[in-house]
């Protein structure tokens, strides 16, 4: 395990995993999914996490939305200025606080079928209370408008394509306006075209200043990210940071 | 309206066949418990009120006849406000024209228009009541089959007939209303009774007490006391009965039955209950990603929470405007139906507030405490479970990431298999699917199997409480074992009688009766009860008496008396070998008990003692008043035909017959008011077995819901529509079945228990339970059939989804 710093850094890491360990237990044994992953992110940054399939890519990632709750270690991100230890808050606090903080998109999407697409992209913001009610349908039209699904509002999910359901779930990421956007996959049921446009998103999200992390197991991407790292049975075999 | 609303308010109306299901499930309950509760507000109120309106009698003495200045004096008598004169007799009726003739009370009033105390209802265009011309209680228009404006053939006892112009219709809220036995009335004037031969004396007293009417002792004093007087002035009781005003004589026994059907409403909640809890649950593992994302985006636990409340008060809201106007207009109907049965009034259609507030608070609270559970599960689920799908409950042991262990159930299930396959036995494999399909969700399957076993076990139990009260009836007829009984206005010699019957073919053997009316005194002189005595021979095959304590007559006994079980209602420390004093044609004697028999425990006090002795009391030796006569066939229609036959023959022969009648008759009246509460139990009984199928229906929908994916697999592995509908079908039978062998099981202790409380309120006595096939089986086939309808709706969606669609199934 060679935990590597992130290229020069002079403030505290926007997050931080320390030894972090997973481990599952089940009938069959004991299995660790992360084996004592140390790991820094500097705000700005555009991670991508590589691994194949059992990797441990979205363990990973899990731990760091607190999804899911590591054996060992810590978690700690940079929240509004001071250091939240992830893994030390309960279910609820870590609800509002990955609703205002973290922006999480899934391979499949995850909107909810029976709303619209600019109320699902109004859900966190009216889940976290962050902006009033006509605030936040202004400001859902205005996210919709930026990934160009303006036009396509008020159509249920099961009406537009996959690439464009992938684009209103990081409509629905950008909600709360989070500092980190977390993505596991998001372009793997996409086409190629497709998953490009959804990826020059990124890129000017993160020219925005928005951090994000994004776990594939797609090698071609690698160029792409500011800094990628491969995972491997659990443990972070290498880092690089592209030029 | 904010995203989170908007997802209720989807939730409500985009499955709309789930809403229907679970607003259907509170809706059945609130109905049942609001039908109930409003029926028992408003005839508790009514029926009483009804009965204080018409001027009940508290004091109603059968004597001798007496005339208006007799009757002036008994209205002048102390501690009597008021009192009315009436002449009472029996009479045969039928309609011009019709061969059926109907035993009718014939009551003679001096005017129908001023009638003061046990005031009639008028029923429609009923005019006053003119000499020569008769009103009818409405139910003599069915029994002799006649309209208004038709003329009514009255028999007189010397064989002739006089008729009479039917002008009306009434009710009579008041008398008789504690006797099933009683035939219904026809009212005359006075003036009419000379054309029926009857002279123009009364030989009844109505009369009202001045003060505490509804206070027994001070009514049964001044009783006594008139009695007293009646007797010192010469005349003979034959009888007094009492009665309060504002308390209607069956009421606690209609109190009692609807105690009983709205501890049946009470349990439809109760299944319905576990219906929304099954749905909800169901649900809510249903939208486990749709929490999971919630969550993910911000949603903490009381959101959530709130939200699936919301959904709950919107089921709850929808089930309440359904019910709660249904529950109304059904508490008034039933209350209506049970008036007309019951000769009361109603005082109009009314809201009644506890029956309002009762099924408000059933509609919300059922689903919330139901949906509890369910909600916090889904509420606190964590992000992870959620967005990966492992349910939150029920589905047998996952590990954390691990595999699912085989459970117990599940290798019970393969070694059966096993042993069968090793015998050579070959289950077909969709069967086998079935099999373990049935046992996947063992929450939902014990919340199903729960209602529907309710359901059918109170299903079966209602048909083993019919036949126990029928049978318990029937118990009753073995004191009026003869086919046809004859009552003579005079008494006639035994031999002369026996010799006539005998000359009718059919007739097997005659037994003469005698009867006596008795007073039973409390120690201090006070009259407690009257107590008819009937007096068959001793040996009499007539009589087959359920003994509770003591023996039956002998011939030699005198001054011996069986008594009914209801004696110990007056006295319940009387033991056999006790003496009652009774008072008998004014003569106060006291009587030994000699045994205890049970028999209908209303006011009817009954005693059998031999004739031997009653009819040389009363100087009517070797003659009799009643005969009874056993013909060669038992059944109704035979001794229908046979009573004619007698009743013809008799009067060929100069007899003063007045009236011969089938002996199960007797037991119509009382049949027929068993049977209104059978239909009310058998009605919950339904509603019950209706919340079970509904149980079922969505159990078998959110199993082939859930199953979408695996049907879709199947589909593709080549599993064709009818091998899909076949699996489900099975799998929904089965659960039938085993709800049925289980509610068998579990009618026999319900049977027990609600024929004990049905007795206990409508015979003041626990009867013998009877146990008939009828119920197991028609709830056998009832449940296959609602097995297979409750499954085949989702076998044919399943079966109808292409394997793109369900493979797509999220």
């Amino acid at each position: 395990m060679s935990p590597a710093p992130p290229p020069s850094s002079s403030n505290p890491p926007l997050i931080e995993l320390r030894e972090a360990v997973k481990t599952y237990v089940s009938a069959a044994g004991s299995f660790t999914a992360l084996k004592g992953v140390s790991l820094t992110v500097q705000a700005g940054e555009f991670l991508g996490i590589l691994g194949k399939s059992g990797a441990g890519k979205s363990t990973l990632l899990n731990m760091i939305t607190g999804v899911d709750h590591l054996t060992s270690g810590e978690v700690i991100v940079q929240t509004n200025g001071r250091a939240v230890s992830v893994h030390e808050l309960d279910e609820n606090d870590l609800a509002l606080w990955r609703g205002r903080t973290l922006g999480v998109i899934f391979q499949s999407f995850q909107l909810l079928p029976m709303l619209t697409l600019v109320q699902n992209v109004m859900l966190p913001m009216d889940l976290c209370g962050l902006y009033r009610p006509r605030e936040s349908r202004q400001r859902a039209l205005e996210l919709l408008e930026m990934v160009e699904l303006e036009d396509h509002a008020y159509k249920l999910p099961t009406f537009i394509s996959g690439g464009q359901q992938q684009r209103v779930a990081i409509a629905r990421a950008l909600a709360n306006d989070p500092p980190v956007i977390v993505a596991d996959e998001p372009t793997g049921s996409l086409d190629s075209v497709t998953a490009d446009n959804i990826f020059d998103l990124f890129e000017r999200l993160v020219e925005t200043g928005k951090t994000i992390l994004m776990v594939t197991h797609d090698h071609g991407l690698m160029p792409r990210f500011s800094r990628y790292l491969r995972i491997a049975d659990g443990e972070l075999v290498t880092e690089e940071a592209n030029a | 309206m904010r995203p989170r609303w908007r997802k209720v308010l989807s939730d409500l109306v985009d499955n709309i066949a789930r809403t229907i299901l679970v607003v259907s499930s509170i809706a059945v309950g609130v109905l049942a418990v609001g039908v109930i509760a409003g029926a028992y507000v408003i005839i508790s109120n009514d029926m009483s009120a009804g009965y204080a309106a018409s001027h009940p009698a508290n004091i109603e003495i059968r004597m001798d006849d007496f005339d208006d200045d007799f009757l002036n004096a008994i209205q002048n008598f102390e501690g009597i406000a008021n009192a009315e004169g009436r002449r009472v007799f029996g009479m045969r009726v039928r309609s011009v024209g019709g061969t059926q003739w109907t035993m009718l009370n014939i009551v003679a009033v001096q005017d129908f228009e001023e009638i003061e105390i046990n005031q009639l209802t008028a029923i429609g265009e009923t005019g006053a009541l003119g000499k020569n011309e008769v009103i009818v209680d409405r139910d003599v228009l069915d029994k002799v089959d006649a309209q208004v404006g038709d003329v009514l053939e009255f028999q007189l006892s010397d064989g002739t007939i006089k008729r009479l112009q039917l002008v009306g219709t009434v009710r009579d809220p008041a008398t008789n209303m504690d006797d099933f036995l009683a035939p219904p009335a026809a009212y005359i004037t006075m003036s009419t009774l000379p054309a029926l031969h009857q002279p123009e004396n009364y030989n009844r007293v109505y009369a009202i007490v001045d003060s505490g009417q509804d206070d027994d002792t001070h009514i049964r004093a001044v009783a006594t006391a008139l009695k007293d007087k009646i007797e010192k002035s010469g005349h003979a009781v034959h009888s007094t009965w009492r009665s309060k005003t504002h308390e209607h004589p069956l009421a606690a026994t209609v109190n009692a039955i609807l105690g009983i059907l709205m501890a049946l409403g009470v349990l439809i909640v109760f299944l319905s209950s576990s219906l929304i809890a099954n749905t909800l649950s169901a649900l809510l593992n249903q939208h486990l990603r749709h929490i999971g994302v919630m969550k993910l985006v911000g949603a903490r636990d009381r959101q959530i929470f709130g939200m699936y409340l919301a959904l709950i008060l919107s089921f709850s809201a929808l089930a309440l405007l359904i019910a709660v106007p249904l529950g109304g207009q059904g508490a008034y109907a039933l209350a209506r139906y049970t008036a007309d049965e019951m000769s009361f009034s109603l005082q109009g259609y009314r809201i009644v507030p506890i029956a309002l507030v009762i099924q408000i608070a059933i509609g919300l609270l059922v689903p919330l405490v139901a949906g509890f559970v369910p909600i916090i599960n889904g509420s606190r689920v964590t992000v992870l479970k959620a967005i990966s799908g492992n349910l939150v409950q029920g589905t047998g042991d996952q590990a954390e990431g691990g595999a699912k262990r085989e459970s117990r159930l599940e290798r019970l299930q393969l070694r059966f298999t096993q042993m069968l396959n090793r015998r050579g036995i070959q289950i077909p494999r969709p069967l086998l699917i079935s099999l373990r399909n049935t046992f996947r969700r063992r929450g939902r399957l014990a919340l199903t199997l729960f209602t529907l076993t309710m359901g059918g076990a109170i299903f079966i139990s209602v048909f083993n409480v019919r036949v126990t009260l029928h049978d318990y009836i029937n118990a009753i007829g073995n004191y009026f074992l003869a086919d046809v009984t004859l009552d003579f206005d005079r008494p006639y010699r035994l031999n002369e009688v026996k010799q006539y019957a005998a000359q009718v073919p059919g007739v097997v053997t005659v037994e003469g009766w005698a009867f006596a009316n008795a007073e039973i005194l409390y120690p201090d002189g006070s009259t407690a009860d009257n107590m008819s005595i009937l007096a068959p021979p001793a040996e009499s095959e007539l009589v087959s008496p359920i003994l509770v304590a003591g023996r039956w007559l002998h011939p030699d006994d005198k001054k011996k008396l069986a008594v009914s079980d209801a004696i110990l209602d007056l006295f319940p420390d009387l033991r056999v070998g006790d003496n009652l004093t009774l008072r008998i044609n004014r003569q106060d004697e006291a009587w030994q008990v000699v045994g205890i028999f049970k028999f209908v425990g209303s006011q009817r006090l009954l005693a059998y003692a031999p004739y031997e002795y009653i009819s040389l009391d009363q100087n009517l030796a070797n003659r009799a008043y009643s005969y009874y006569i056993v013909t060669e066939r038992h059944d109704r229609p035979y001794q229908e035909m046979m009573a004619e036959k007698v009743d013809a023959f008799f009067r060929d022969n100069g007899f003063h017959l007045r009236e011969a009648k089938p002996g199960l008759s007797t037991l119509d009246a009382a049949v027929e008011s068993l049977d209104i509460l059978v239909a009310f139990l058998l009605i919950m009984a339904l509603l019950t077995a209706t919340v079970g199928s509904m149980g079922l229906a969505g159990t078998m929908s959110m199993n082939v819901l859930e199953r979408t994916r695996e049907i879709g697999i199947m589909r593709a592995i080549g599993a064709v529509d009818r091998e899909v509908m076949r699996m489900v079908i099975a799998e929904g039978m089965l659960i039938g079945l085993i709800s049925w062998v289980l509610g068998a099981l579990l009618s026999i202790p319900f049977t027990y228990l609600l024929a004990t409380i049905v007795s206990l309120a409508v015979f003041s006595t626990p009867i013998e339970v009877i146990f008939t096939p009828t119920g197991f089986i028609i709830w056998m086939v009832l449940v296959v059939i609602l097995s297979v309808l409750a499954s085949a709706l989702p076998a044919r969606n399943a079966a109808r989804l292409t394997i793109r669609e369900v493979l797509a199934y999220e």
